[in-house]
């Protein structure tokens, strides 16, 4: 991993007790909101953040093993996918904690939970897929094939539905009314926490293709 | 196959083609089926339970404390009104709610709701700020 791995590592963490911190205690307490819900939004927002860009990253992985066939592209498609799915979860759960104190149900099918739940199935399914092919080649040219098309849903799952139709979810990010956007602190620990985030994705990504890595080595070796 | 080049030209075309009728696929089949909230007049002849989503009429909330009563006026979209009763308690800031989603059934005028979900006006600002006088900055 190298020397300067290893300090982005120390860096990512003490950044991201920074932004903890920040969001539990520096930032203060969000108008209109029960308790002290509104900073949810910290983890729930690069969490969603965070799964679109895995997806986006296996997308482009698989792309590139289509186009040069090399094992590693592969590996590194199944592990954004993995580390999509985890992320994808985690927005889900604190999307449904946050419901349950806001609106006062956890689960109501609103249409941004009907596509997130759509989005966690198609990714679901992808590992069903990689499960379910013992040829390693062929594997990856199905599973390369299956994530492209599952990209092709996310734009439309994540950013078209929720402006489509009636949804009880708040629009904070791209909000049109300027009255309703997040003030300077925050934007500012919503930024910072997307960014630690970005980094934590980034880190995994890289332990997840280097383990990815050992594994085939070790197979190769076996043969 | 005697052209590779070929042969992959095609196979882009393929796979454009699957990737267009993916998303036209997902867009017309999604369309109806994604939200789970109904239209007043829809749930007016449905006899099962459904969704409704809306807001509040302005000044139609009535709560008969002693029976747990909460009766008041939604106004859809499109400017159709129903009435909603709802037996539990009344949710806190109900009076302030801008989208209301009332769940269950409508039988001889009035929506019986079973839940209620209740949004209040939220903004991701500091509560300690000094308030601010909007539109004022010119």
């Amino acid at each position: 991993m190298g020397r300067v791995g290893a300090t982005l590592k120390w860096l990512l963490l003490i950044w991201m007790l920074v932004v903890i911190w920040a969001a539990f205690l520096w930032v203060p307490s969000a108008q209109g909101f029960k308790g002290e819900s509104s900073r949810i939004v910290f983890f729930h927002v690069p969490t969603a953040w965070v799964a679109t860009l895995a997806f986006l990253v296996s997308c482009i992985a698989s792309v590139m093993y289509l186009r040069r066939r090399s094992p590693v592209d592969d590996h590194r498609a199944a592990v954004s996918a993995g580390l999509g799915l985890l992320f994808a979860i985690l927005a889900t759960v604190t999307g449904a904690i946050f419901a349950r104190i806001m609106w006062g149900a956890y689960w109501n099918w609103d249409p941004r939970q009907t596509s997130i739940t759509i989005l966690l199935l198609i990714y679901a399914a992808y590992f069903a897929l990689r499960g379910a092919v013992p040829d390693p080649e062929k594997r990856a040219t199905l599973a390369a094939v299956y994530s492209i098309l599952a990209f092709v849903t996310v734009p439309f799952l994540v950013f078209v539905v929720p402006r489509i139709y009636f949804s009880l979810h708040p629009d904070v990010v791209t909000n049109p009314d300027p009255d309703n956007r997040l003030d300077s602190a925050h934007a500012l620990v919503l930024l910072a926490s997307t960014m630690g985030f970005t980094g934590l994705y980034a880190w995994l990504y890289s332990v997840g293709s280097r383990i990815e890595a050992i594994r085939h080595r070790r197979r190769q070796e076996v043969l | 196959m005697s052209d590779p080049k070929k042969q992959r030209r095609l196979w882009y075309t393929v796979g454009g083609v699957l990737i267009v009728a993916f998303l036209a696929y997902g867009a017309t089949s999604f369309k109806s089926n994604l939200t789970p909230y109904v239209s007043f007049e829809e749930a007016q002849r449905s006899p099962r339970k459904v969704q409704v989503a809306g807001g509040l009429v302005p000044d139609s909330t009535s709560y008969l404390e002693a029976e747990e009563t909460l009766q008041f006026g939604m106004v859809e979209d499109g400017g159709a009104t129903m009435t909603v009763r709802y037996e539990g308690v009344k949710p806190g800031n109900f009076e302030e709610a801008t989208q209301i989603v009332a769940i269950g059934t409508y039988s001889s005028g009035v929506f019986h709701a079973e839940q209620l979900l209740v949004k209040c006006p939220s903004k991701y600002q500091g509560i300690d700020e000094a308030p601010r006088s909007y539109g004022s900055e010119t």
